[in-house]
Formats: C-alpha cells, sequence, structure tokens
C-alpha cells in the first residue's frame, strides 16, 4: 500500500467512514440509468440526416469529406488525391495504409502503380524486434499520406475514433502531414457518448491506446488566432463509403 | 513565488500595460463569455455544471478505491504506476527513468502539474535538453518565461513579439503571420519530437474502471510526445480522476467547452500503457505519476475539499476582473487567477500567500462560469478569515493583531449607537479639514491612509439618517 493511499484514507476517515471498500467501489462505478442499453446502429433512415450534420461539422474544422457510392469510385478519388499533393517533408512521395479490409478494398497500391508515389501497408506480425520498428518508424517519418479507416464515427461532432492494435500504427495517422480516414456509413454514431457506450460495452477488451480525432491539427496559441497545421497533420480528407 | 511586495509591484505595472488587457481580452470574449451558453448544448434542461460537480465529488470522495483501481489496470498492461507524496519525489522519479533510458533529450506536452515541482530546472540541470512542444509553451520557454495562463500559455504576447523572438532564436526570417510563425515551430518541433527518448505530458483526467489516462488537445504535439519517445512519463495529479466512461461524457464536453470553446478538442487521446507487442509503434514503455505535493491535506478539510474538483480548465481567469487587468505573471505561481488563489495558498503556505486570496475581489464571477460550479469566492472568503483569525490546523498566524484589535473597536461601537453618533460627530467634523476634489476624498489621514491607497472615500452625510428621521419623522422636509 502506499503512502499516498493511506493518506488519501486518512484524510477521508476511512474506514472510520463505515462503508467497505466494496461498497463504496459499486457506489462509484456505478452506471447510470440508461448508460448500459445497448446503443445499436443507427437506423438506415437515419443516415442522411447523420451524415448531413458530418458535413456541417467538418466545414467548421477544414475537414473534407467525400461521399462515395462505392469502394471504386473511393479508390479512384483517393488515388487522385495522392496524385494531387506534393509532400511538405523531403520530395519522395509515400503512402502508408493501415492493414484494414476496407483500406484493401480501394486497392490503392494498383491504381498508383504507374506513379512515384509507393503505397505501403502496416505489417502485421505477432511481436516486433526492434529493427522492425525503426524501419517502420522510418517508412512513416517518410509517408506525406496516412491512411485509416476509424472503428467509430461520431456525427454530432465530425469525430472519429481509431483504436490501437495489430496493423495499426499509432502514428499513421499522426506523423504524415495529410491524414485520409475511410469509413463505412454503417460505423456512425449520434454522439460522443453513444461512442463511449460502444467502448464500454466491449469490457476488457479496450486496447492500450484509443484516439478520439476531429479534424486536421490547429492551434490558436498566437493572439488567440486559429491556425490549421500545428503538430499533426494540416490536411484532412474522410472518404465515406457505402 | 512571488513576494506579497512583488505581487504589488508587479501587478501596479500590469494594470496600466494596456497591451496586456487587449491580449487577455481576447480569452474573455472569445471562450469566458461564451462558457455559459456553451454549457447548454451539454444539457439545455438541467444544469451540466451540476452534473459535472457530481461526477467530480463522488470521484474524490472515494478516491482510494478509484485510484487503486487506475493502478491496478494500467499495471495490468504492463505500464508503471507510481505515487509520489511530494513534489521532490515525483521529480526523482522522472529523473530516474530519464537515467535508466541515458536519455538526452525530453519533449514535453504541456502540463501545469510539471510547472508545479519544477521538472524542467531540475532535467536541464541533469543535462537533458527539455523542450516544450504546445507552441505557446515553446514561445514561453524561448524567452525563458513561464506561462501566464492555464490553457494558452503565451497568450500575453503579441504576434509581433514572436516574430521577433522566432527571428532571433530560429534564425527564421521576420514575420508577423500566425500561419507561417505557426509552420515555422512546426519545423523546428518536429525534428525534436521524432528524435528525443523520452516524452513527458500532464493528463487532463483519467479513466479508472478501463484504466486510461485521457489527455486533451488540439496541436497534435500531446501525441506525438506520448507515441514518438521510446517512454512516455505521465505526471497526474492524484485528484485528477474519473471512475467511469460514462463519467467522461459530461466531463470532456464540460472541459473544451470551458477551456476552449469547442465542443470537443482534436485529439482526445486515451493512453493505458506500453506497446503491446503485435503493435508496430508506441512507447516501450509507460509511466504514469501520481503526484500529491499537498492534495491530501486539502483533501482532509471538508471545508476546502471542494478545491479538488477543478478540472483545470482555467476558464475562471477569462472572467476574473483582477486577472483581466493584472495577468498570470504577477501571480507568480504556476496555477494564476482564481483557482491559483485558492490552490496555492493551500500547498504553500497560507500566509506566505495571502497576497493571492486577498487580492481577488470575491465578485462571484469565477463561481457563475466554473463547469464544475467550484465555489472559489466562499473558499478565498473562507482563507482570508483563517489570515485574521489563525488557524493551527493549517499553520496560519494571525495576519495583523492591529487589524484585529481595530475591527473588534469598530463591532463594539456598531453596536452602541451613542457611540456611533459620537465617532459620526467626531468625523464631520474632521472631514472638514480634508481636500475634496469632485466631492470625495482622496487621503484620509493617518492609520485610515491605506483604505484610500487605491480609492476614493465618500464623506459623511451632513446628517444620519437617524438624525433626520428624530427631526422630521418621515415627513418632508
Amino acid at each position: 500500500m502506499s503512502t499516498v493511499i493511506e493518506r488519501i484514507r486518512k484524510a477521508l476517515h476511512i474506514p472510520q467512514g463505515g462503508l467497505s471498500e466494496d461498497t463504496r467501489a459499486n457506489v462509484v462505478f456505478a452506471k447510470g440509468a440508461g448508460w448500459a442499453a445497448p446503443a445499436g446502429d443507427v437506423p438506415a433512415g437515419d443516415l442522411p440526416g447523420l451524415i448531413a450534420q458530418i458535413r456541417t461539422e467538418a466545414g467548421h474544422l477544414n475537414l473534407q469529406v467525400h461521399e462515395c457510392a462505392s469502394a471504386e469510385q473511393c479508390g479512384a478519388e483517393l488515388a487522385a488525391l495522392a496524385e494531387g499533393r506534393r509532400p511538405e517533408w523531403g520530395t519522395a512521395r509515400q503512402v502508408m495504409c493501415w492493414s484494414d479490409p476496407v483500406i484493401q478494398g480501394l486497392g490503392l497500391e494498383a491504381r498508383l502503380a504507374g506513379t512515384d508515389i509507393s503505397v505501403r501497408t502496416v505489417p502485421e506480425r505477432e511481436r516486433f524486434d526492434e529493427t522492425e520498428r525503426a524501419e517502420f518508424r522510418r517508412q512513416v517519418v517518410d509517408s506525406y499520406m496516412g491512411v485509416t479507416t476509424a472503428d467509430l464515427l461520431v456525427a454530432d461532432t465530425a469525430t472519429l475514433l481509431l483504436l490501437g492494435g495489430r496493423g495499426r500504427g499509432r502514428s499513421v495517422s499522426l506523423v504524415p502531414s495529410i491524414h485520409v480516414a475511410v469509413v463505412p456509413v454503417g460505423r456512425i454514431v449520434r454522439t460522443f457518448r453513444d461512442a463511449l457506450r460502444r467502448l464500454d460495452a466491449r469490457g476488457l477488451g479496450l486496447p492500450s491506446n484509443m484516439t478520439f480525432i476531429t479534424g486536421p491539427s490547429k492551434t490558436a496559441d498566437i493572439e488567440a488566432t486559429l491556425v490549421h497545421g500545428a503538430h499533426g497533420p494540416r490536411e484532412m480528407h474522410l472518404f465515406l463509403l457505402p | 513565488m512571488n513576494s506579497p511586495e512583488d505581487y504589488r509591484s508587479s501587478a501596479g505595472k500590469a494594470a496600466a500595460d494596456t497591451r496586456l488587457h487587449s491580449a487577455l481580452a481576447k480569452m474573455r470574449d472569445k471562450v469566458g463569455r461564451n462558457a455559459l451558453n456553451l454549457y447548454t448544448q451539454v444539457d439545455a434542461q438541467a444544469d451540466p455544471r451540476l452534473k459535472a460537480k457530481d461526477v467530480r465529488r463522488k470521484v474524490v470522495n472515494n478516491l482510494d478505491v478509484v485510484l487503486t483501481s487506475l493502478a491496478a489496470k494500467i499495471t495490468g498492461r504492463g505500464g508503471h504506476v507510481h505515487f509520489a507524496p511530494t513534489d521532490l519525489d515525483a521529480v526523482e522519479y522522472c529523473l530516474g527513468v530519464a537515467r535508466r533510458h541515458g536519455v538526452r533529450r525530453v519533449v514535453k506536452g504541456k502540463s501545469m502539474l510539471s510547472e508545479e515541482i519544477g521538472l524542467n530546472a531540475a532535467f536541464e540541470a541533469a543535462g537533458i535538453e527539455t523542450v516544450e512542444t504546445d507552441l505557446g509553451e515553446y514561445i514561453v520557454q524561448l524567452k525563458g518565461e513561464t506561462p501566464s495562463h492555464i490553457i494558452a500559455p503565451a497568450i500575453h504576447y503579441s504576434r509581433e513579439q514572436v516574430g521577433e523572438l522566432f527571428a532571433e532564436k530560429l534564425g527564421e526570417p521576420y514575420t508577423s503571420d500566425p500561419p507561417t510563425l505557426t509552420a515555422m515551430a512546426r519545423k523546428a518541433l518536429r525534428e525534436k519530437m521524432l528524435t528525443a527518448e523520452m516524452g513527458v505530458s500532464g493528463g487532463n483526467t483519467a479513466c479508472a474502471e478501463t484504466g486510461h489516462v485521457t489527455i486533451v488537445s488540439n496541436e497534435g504535439n500531446i501525441r506525438m510526445s506520448s507515441t514518438m519517445p521510446r517512454v512516455h512519463v505521465v505526471l497526474l495529479g492524484i485528484e485528477k480522476v474519473a471512475a467511469t466512461l460514462e463519467d467522461h461524457d459530461v466531463l470532456l464536453r464540460m472541459l473544451t467547452r470551458a477551456a476552449a470553446g469547442q465542443k470537443i478538442s482534436t485529439y482526445v487521446s486515451y493512453v493505458g500503457g506500453p506497446r503491446l507487442e503485435d503493435e508496430p509503434d508506441g512507447p516501450e514503455e509507460f509511466h504514469l505519476v501520481l503526484v500529491d505535493n499537498g492534495r491530501t491535506r486539502i483533501l482532509g478539510d471538508p471545508d476546502f475539499r471542494e478545491v479538488l474538483h477543478c478540472i483545470r480548465c482555467g476558464c475562471c481567469l477569462n472572467v476574473c476582473p483582477v486577472y483581466l487587468k493584472i495577468g498570470g505573471h504577477s501571480y507568480g505561481t504556476p496555477y494564476c487567477g482564481p483557482i491559483g488563489a485558492v490552490f496555492t495558498p493551500l500547498t504553500r503556505g497560507v500566509n506566505e500567500c495571502h497576497h493571492l486570496c486577498q487580492g481577488e475581489t470575491l465578485c462571484g464571477a469565477c463561481k457563475q462560469v466554473c463547469p464544475v460550479d467550484n465555489d472559489l469566492p466562499r473558499m478565498l472568503s473562507l482563507l482570508r478569515a483563517k489570515l485574521a483569525d489563525g488557524d493551527p490546523r493549517w499553520n496560519v498566524r494571525p495576519q495583523s493583531r492591529g487589524t484585529k484589535a481595530a475591527f473588534a473597536a469598530w463591532a463594539w461601537i456598531m453596536s452602541r449607537r451613542p457611540a456611533l453618533d459620537l465617532l459620526l460627530r467626531l468625523g464631520r467634523a474632521v472631514q472638514r479639514l480634508l481636500p475634496k476634489p469632485s466631492g470625495w476624498i482622496r487621503r484620509l489621514p493617518g492609520p485610515l491612509s491605506g483604505w484610500t491607497r487605491g480609492r476614493d472615500f465618500p464623506p459623511l452625510a451632513k446628517e444620519s439618517f437617524t438624525e433626520r428621521w428624530a427631526r422630521t419623522r418621515g415627513r418632508k422636509a
């Protein structure tokens, strides 16, 4: 038992307070009414309204939304986007993609085969040794575009939720200057609260790292003036798939 | 820390600095004024501040249970958790981690707690380059200063001053264009963030049931500092925890609105341990340092426990008539404004910091905008009462026997009508001799002169209400 915990108990007059630790744990970790009810998928009929909401929010955020009718269209638009951008750092053009069926379905590698742009995918391995990690790091730092999907998309604020895990580098949505997220509309939830409920429903299965992302990085530290492109991506695109 | 004399002189200077006032007015207008409207987005029916307060109270009253769970979950994922009783212990622990890894460069996300424990100075003394990566903190660090606002550390600088600073320190061509200046910092700091062996950040809250520290940021510097270096260390005050994800719903939505007028910040990161084996990136080692440094003492006093509900959004600064005139540096402590005026005396000595709690106006604006409805004016009054009467429990000595005696005499006179009438007659006789430009007394004589150092005094009326009533019995005179 640490000194600090002892000091806390003394300050709170525990155990003189009477309630056992378990009882207090039950109180403090209790869920509110309506929280535990399963937050199911939003009805298909509500999707157009929620997508409109995402577009409105995205406008304030400098986040560009592309609604695609098919993976085919999405792949073509994404390839065109990659071709139209120059790298911010260095000269070589490289795209780093999460290893994910949604992204593999776009066929980016084939679409960009005839260009100077190389397409790489996060390696999936049981474990990474020092050299492999250093190599991956170099690859991400050398990429001008990072392509991820998102586990959930919150309509209320146009927020992506990215869970860490195998085949998903944390740095892919962070270090490249352009972040592209490809998200099937079935992953849309209404609110931040609904997103947290979905996470809660996973119980103990939460990864070591989870990130909610809302637009490209920004700062207002000089005279409270808003500037996009602080230390994270300066440009961000959201491709919505059916 | 500033002495009372330093406080008086720097506040005096700042009170005449109109450029500072217009800089601070930006935070007031963009964030402070909107806060209450934005809260209604969270819940239009019930006051969400009260809900957030409940969430905070529940946790603070069961802090041992919550912290034990948080620590167990993080340890379970392979993270290290250290409870630091004091600032020195926390610093020593961080230095130990840095030494074990042979760290030569540390990149930091914004952390007021690191200012509280003096981490940067200790790292620098140990020969470890320490780089602040939040743009505002970076500006302040290049200038060799400390932050002047909890959320906007460099708010006291104009764009021209930042331009001159970058021209001098980064060798960049002068510009006063914020996007260009931001791009310069982006370039300079990217290299630092990609090469540092250790990242240090604060935390905005934590989730005890899932075992994650929660960090909000807009710039992405905190994600960089927590992702790219081999070691990530989080400094967290023991009180800044939440129990459940459900608690995060209301807390985070209130925090980003109160701090920056945003519905949500660009990044909300949940960090709960080192990289797992099958992850290609992320830190090899993760340390959570939970810092007490005087907080358990506050916890033990039910009168002040409420101050531990604070989520450090900085909103009270943006509406405080004192802060908006004297700026953050006058306070001379990491936490400035109304929250600092309560928290600092409680952690660094009430007598030593008497000027902080006595410098505020008790106008109540800070309580009105506080996202967790913290009653700072009540606690400021209570601190002042302790200064008047003394309190062995907090080792407070009565500040002035003379003042105390004067107020006792005043109370004696006020409760005895003949004595008051005598005093009024005496006062009217004396005030005839005092100059009264524009009808107000500019300077009171003798020991009363302190009262008129900063304000005028209204002269006594020719006739008191009681005298007038006795003469007229309510008829028109």
